[in-house]
């Protein structure tokens, strides 16, 4: 069996390899609430960054997105981003409206999808805002000036 | 000499509306009757068969074609969200071209109205619709940044709408046959600011279908026809950071390999149907598709060059607001419509003298992409 296929790390065969790497990724264990964390009253989003090319990614995932690498490691990012434009949105069939989504910028350049919460016309595209949130879990992004 | 995608020889297609008491088949079997009977053939000349739909379940085509004694032959069933019915029409004309077929068919087929109304349901384990995203909303952001970017003002946006609905009079296949005005169109309610109710796709059911032949069969029947001369298909490229929501990198790049392959610029396109989801996509797609420099969108929009008269007759149709969005059933659509364009059967709204049409869809929805599906097709009159 010279030519048998075989793992390289421990010599066992593939069709017995059955370990750790293969197995499916429990990425649909949270409800989002885990995406966040506060410390020191600032509130941070849980990320991750690969160390091999450092592309970050948010939510956090287990291979980076560019180069497949599994090595992503947990970051944070926040308090501070920029909103990078907004929608108040009117219509939906799972949840009460109006509800208000924009897409926010961090420093590092990575961008999420955040939900909004603002005075009615004091949002503008390239508005700073900060991320908040309660006790649930639960995490938005408000103008900076009127953040707490 | 360039290789032989396939020329569209017969099409047909539904009046768009909503069909509530039509199944899959009921919608699909007579545009398919329709393009075989008006391509001259019968259905047991169809060697390969390609079905695309983002909603109709399993063995959609099977369902449709079996009804009218089609069978034994392959059919495959695509799923690319909007952009369903285009990428069977590019299945079907690699069949044409890598020698699997004389004769396919193509069939984009939806039934929306199944959801009894509202956004387009998208996949739920995806991160950003999780948070809340909706199609409306991914388009009203990018028309909130194109605002903001070009000084511009919801005026623009309503006139997108304006233009759609007035092709659409013309259109007996129209969901909406009535004109509209601005201010009728920012009046109507918010959807997602700053899209109204005027300016989004409505809802609804339809299906298209079309008869692609070789060259040889072609030339063997002397029928006239509309002649595949690029088919691109493209999936995008996701990012976890900055994307410059005014330039669709999939529609650019998907653009650029379509007019390579066809060997002609933006400027010999005589007629185009572009994905007007929403309004702001149709200023977007100018720019991406080529029909006007970066930044000339709003200006092409409102000089009229981009209807009857014009440089370049954009969705005679109607578009998708006016002609309506049965998301699988679009792409087949706008094929439909520009083969008739360019064999002088659109009638009343027949763009006089089309030799040259581009059809263009998206397919969206997925967080980190700009769209995770485009497709476009360059046709030429031929015969």
């Amino acid at each position: 069996m010279e030519d048998s296929v075989t793992d390289a790390d421990n010599d066992v065969p593939a069709g017995e390899a059955a370990d750790d790497a293969i197995q499916p990724f429990s990425d649909l264990s949270d409800d989002g609430h885990d995406d966040v964390t506060v410390m020191d009253g600032n509130v941070f989003l849980r990320a991750a960054r690969s160390a091999s090319s450092g592309v970050e990614a948010f939510p956090a995932r287990p291979v980076c997105p560019e180069s497949g690498a599994r090595d992503m490691q947990a970051i944070r990012l926040g308090p501070e981003a920029v909103l990078h434009s907004y929608s108040t949105v009117h219509v939906s069939a799972t949840r009460a409206v109006p509800y208000t989504l924009g897409y926010i910028d961090f420093p590092s350049g990575t961008r999420a999808l955040a939900q909004v919460r603002a005075d009615a016309g004091t949002l503008r595209c390239d508005l700073p805002v900060n991320l908040c949130a309660d006790d649930a879990g639960t995490w938005w992004v408000e103008p900076k000036e009127s953040a707490a | 000499m360039s290789t032989d995608m396939g020329t569209i020889i017969g099409a047909g297609m539904i009046p768009m509306g909503k069909h509530r008491a039509s199944s899959y088949p009921g919608l699909a079997v007579p545009a398919v009757q329709q393009a075989l009977r008006s391509a001259g053939l019968s259905p047991s000349d169809v060697q390969s068969v390609v079905c695309g739909h983002a909603f109709g379940g399993m063995l959609t085509g099977q369902r449709i074609v079996k009804d009218i004694g089609i069978g034994g032959v392959p059919v495959l069933n695509v799923d690319n969200a909007c952009s369903g019915g285009a990428s069977a029409l590019h299945l079907a004309a690699r069949d044409i071209a890598e020698g699997r077929a004389d004769v396919a068919l193509a069939i984009g087929v939806d039934k929306l109205t199944q959801f009894g109304g509202g956004t387009l349901p998208l996949v739920e384990e995806d991160p950003e619709v999780q948070r809340g995203m909706v199609m409306p909303a991914l388009y009203a952001m990018r028309a909130q940044r194109y605002l903001h970017e070009r000084n511009e003002t919801p005026e623009l946006l309503a006139r997108v709408s304006v233009k759609a609905r007035r092709h659409g009079v013309a259109n007996p296949f129209a969901q909406f046959r009535k004109e509209t005005t601005v201010e009728e169109v920012l009046a109507s309610r918010p959807i997602a600011e700053p899209l109204t109710l005027l300016q989004c796709c409505p809802t609804g059911d339809g299906a298209a279908a079309v008869v692609l032949v070789s060259e040889k069969k072609r030339r063997e029947m002397g029928t006239a026809g509309a002649a595949i001369r690029a088919s691109v298909l493209h999936s995008g490229k996701a990012t976890t950071g900055f994307r410059n929501m005014l330039t669709p990198e999939i529609t650019y790049h998907s653009a650029a390999d379509a007019y390579e392959a066809a060997g002609i610029g933006a400027g010999d396109i005589d007629v185009v149907e572009l994905h007007d989801a929403f309004t702001i996509a149709e200023l977007v797609y100018y720019e991406a598709l080529g029909l006007c420099a970066r930044g000339e969108s709003a200006a092409l929009l409102r000089d009229g060059a981009t209807s009857y008269g014009g440089r370049v007759v954009v969705n005679p149709s109607g578009g998708l607001l006016a002609k309506g969005h049965p998301v699988g059933a679009s792409g087949v659509a706008q094929a439909v419509e520009v083969f008739w364009h360019l064999t002088g059967q659109a009638g009343r709204r027949q763009v006089e003298g089309a030799r040259r049409a581009l059809t263009h869809v998206t397919g969206g929805g997925i967080s980190g992409m700009d769209h995770g599906a485009c497709t476009i097709h360059i046709l030429e009159a031929v015969g």
